[in-house]
């Protein structure tokens, strides 16, 4: 037996029909005949999940990354038992809370209070346990007055807070959350983060599939690649998203270029320094082919870490000419830490209608500072490097005859 | 507990399909199945209450309506049925020997039609939490007998104003209810579980039932049937004896015909395996089309 939080899900298979089969009566009776006749093509299967090992001790938390279709979702319906695996091998120890779809399994018919009790009784737990949680549930989904109302006259945000409220204080031995933070308005997010330290330091283990890395790397210390249906990468949180980070870029720096304007040349230049270097000057070249001339343009110059997460974005009035236009953009300090970064460039008309899209540009690597791991549950917004002087007094009595 | 030594793994490409000594396969024991079910009791139970809740809000009549089918039922029974057909009930009064009938059927009724839809109309959950999918089956079976156990109080009204009252020999209705639980209980896993998987079902059901009740003998007396079918009838449809067994036990004080009750809990309990040994096959399934 396993210990209560764990899971062990060894070599899981999973496969879905690929041609979702009409089931009238005349193809099946088609289907038949062709059959009989031995000229039955085999049914077509489509893999979502191949030979996926993922064994996570208790009070780990496991974010689950990989763009839309790669599996995720799947792999977590097999560990909550809803969906069964082809082929493998799956323990799961314990009780398990999980929050799949935000209203999923919330009725609507019934107040914010049977739907505590209702779910409540479908993690396990008995009416005298969900009684003594109830309280705390509905603190946390602020929901006091409202909790005796029907839920469908519940606002979204209203049911989603319910959801995870009572997902989250039913004490379950793993959690089990997807893409469902989403909904929440900025505070909410945090408080969700801020619960999902707090059940984590109580030992609670939880998977945690998001498209937001920025979560991701807050609350998860391992993290898991799927793509296309098979681990790509499996271990500590920063250098699996930096490996993710990097191949979603190679997809989806091939950005639209259609717009009346035309770049001809996007450069990164670092005037001072080999590299681009953290605190160092750079200059962002553009030169712009224009059909005509547009006045009272602007022009929009951006810097993201990867694709995925944006660090700053700054912009200049710009009339732009018919023909060629060279711009030079000098930061004097980047601001950003070490890594790879993207240079973003947009061009807008006089209302606001592109003239160049908003679209990654041009990759550039950055040597220099090395960001410090930001504890559990606090979101790093950006990959902003601020060169910050710090003066710490320690309290001295003898400072204070002074 | 953060463990700050984790491995970096890059796993290989798996070959293109599973070994096939790798299936994953589900052991349901007899003695598994009881525990999961014991476990969740009081989540059958919630779920029972949540339909019971849910049923009749943002009504005005509210509770009320559980009376209204089987009051409009026995009225249409007794003011014109009666009338066109002759029926022999010896002795008893035709009121309650209908209601008699018109409960049994009702109970069976709705516990098939709710029953059936407890998985197509509970999805959200199921694709949400693992619980053994019997419960919501289960869960609406319990609805119905709750709703039956309240139609019971009309037959009050009845007794006082027929002046006809129930014989010692209801010692047998226990017996009865549980032939006809385990039917009920039976064809609603059944219908439940291949509902999923043909959706078709869902619109055959209610003509099923309607056909049910006037092959049934609910307005008319079991010996309405030739001798010589009675045996292959209890087979096929066990609410046929089982309704004879309620009105010879309670109203007639004689206790039920042996020889086909057996047949029928026979039956009932044939139902029964069968309905829930294709459920949990078909169990594994459900997520993936749901």
């Amino acid at each position: 037996m396993l210990p209560d939080g764990s899971v062990r899900a060894a070599e899981i298979w999973k496969r879905f029909r690929a041609d979702r089969r009409r089931r009238l009566l005349r193809d099946q009776i088609e289907h038949g005949v062709n059959r009989a006749l031995g000229r039955d093509e085999p049914a077509a299967w489509r893999w979502v999940l191949r030979d996926v090992n993922l064994d996570v001790p208790p009070g780990q938390a496991v974010g689950l990354v990989g763009v839309n279709g790669s599996g995720k979702s799947t792999l977590l319906k097999i560990l909550c038992r809803v969906m069964y695996p082809y082929a493998g091998t799956l323990e799961v120890a314990g009780r398990v809370g999980a929050l799949i779809e935000v209203r999923a399994g919330i009725h609507p018919d019934l107040t914010g209070r049977e739907n505590v009790f209702l779910y409540g009784s479908l993690c396990g737990l008995s009416r005298k346990q969900v009684a003594e949680r109830f309280d705390e549930a509905v603190e946390f989904a602020e929901l006091a007055e409202a909790i005796d109302r029907q839920v469908k006259f519940y606002s979204s945000g209203m049911a989603m807070r319910l959801g995870f409220a009572v997902a989250a204080c039913m004490d379950p031995d793993i959690l089990l959350v997807d893409e469902v933070l989403a909904v929440g308005d900025a505070s909410f997010q945090q408080k969700c983060l801020d619960r999902m330290r707090k059940v984590l330091a109580a030992g609670t283990t939880l998977v945690f599939v998001s498209h937001d890395l920025q979560s991701v790397e807050a609350v998860c210390q391992r993290c898991v690649w799927l793509d296309n249906s098979v681990v790509r990468a499996d271990g500590p949180t920063r250098e699996v998203l930096a490996e993710y980070r990097q191949a979603v870029e190679e997809v989806a720096a091939q950005g639209d270029t259609d717009g009346r304007v035309r770049i001809v040349k996007a450069e990164v230049l670092s005037p001072e320094t080999e590299t681009a270097e953290s605190g160092a000057p750079i200059v962002v070249r553009l030169v712009l082919e224009s059909p005509e001339g547009f006045s009272g343009s602007s022009v929009c110059v951006g810097v993201s870490e990867g694709t995925a997460t944006p660090a700053f974005m700054i912009d200049h009035a710009l009339s732009l000419g018919q023909g060629l236009t060279e711009i030079r953009c000098t930061i004097p300090r980047l601001p950003v830490a070490g890594g790879q970064y993207y240079v973003w460039t947009g061009v807008f008309d006089r209302a606001g209608a592109d003239l160049v899209p908003w679209q990654p540009v041009e990759k550039f690597g950055v040597t220099g500072a090395e960001l410090g791991l930001a504890p559990r549950g606090i979101v790093r917004l950006a990959p902003l490097w601020i060169d910050a002087r710090w003066d710490v007094d320690v309290a001295d009595p003898r400072a204070a005859e002074r | 507990m953060a463990d700050l030594t984790l491995p970096l793994i890059h796993p290989p490409l798996p070959p293109d399909a599973p070994d096939p000594a790798l299936r994953f396969r589900r052991r349901v024991t007899l003695r598994t199945l009881a525990a999961e079910l014991w476990h969740d009791r009081e989540l059958i139970r919630t779920l029972a209450e949540r339909d019971l809740r849910a049923r009749y809000k943002q009504t005005v009549l509210g509770f009320a309506w559980t009376f209204v089918t089987p009051v409009l039922m026995l009225i249409a029974l007794t003011v014109f049925v009666q009338r066109v057909i002759n029926v022999k009930t010896n002795g008893v009064p035709y009121s309650i020997f209908s209601y008699t009938g018109l409960l049994a059927w009702g109970f069976f009724a709705s516990a098939i039609s709710s029953g059936a839809n407890s998985l197509i109309g509970n999805m959200s959950l199921l694709n949400k939490l693992y619980c053994p999918r019997e419960v919501f089956t289960l869960g609406g079976v319990i609805v119905s007998m709750f709703d039956t156990a309240t139609n019971m109080l009309i037959f009050l009204p009845l007794f006082v104003v027929t002046g006809f009252y129930p014989k010692a020999t209801s010692y047998w209705v226990p017996v009865l209810l549980i032939i006809e639980l385990a039917f009920a209980l039976g064809v609603a896993l059944l219908a439940a579980s291949l509902i999923v998987f043909l959706r078709d079902l869902r619109h055959a059901l209610p003509i099923v039932l309607q056909v049910g009740l006037f092959v049934t003998p609910v307005a008319y007396g079991f010996d309405a049937i030739p001798k010589v079918w009675r045996p292959l009838y209890s087979l096929v449809n066990p609410l046929g004896p089982v309704i004879d067994g309620y009105r010879r036990a309670v109203l007639l004080g004689r206790s039920p015909e042996l020889g086909l009750l057996g047949l029928a809990a026979l039956s009932s309990f044939l139902f029964l395996v069968i309905g829930y040994w294709t459920f949990k096959r078909l169990e594994p399934g459900v997520a993936d089309v749901a």
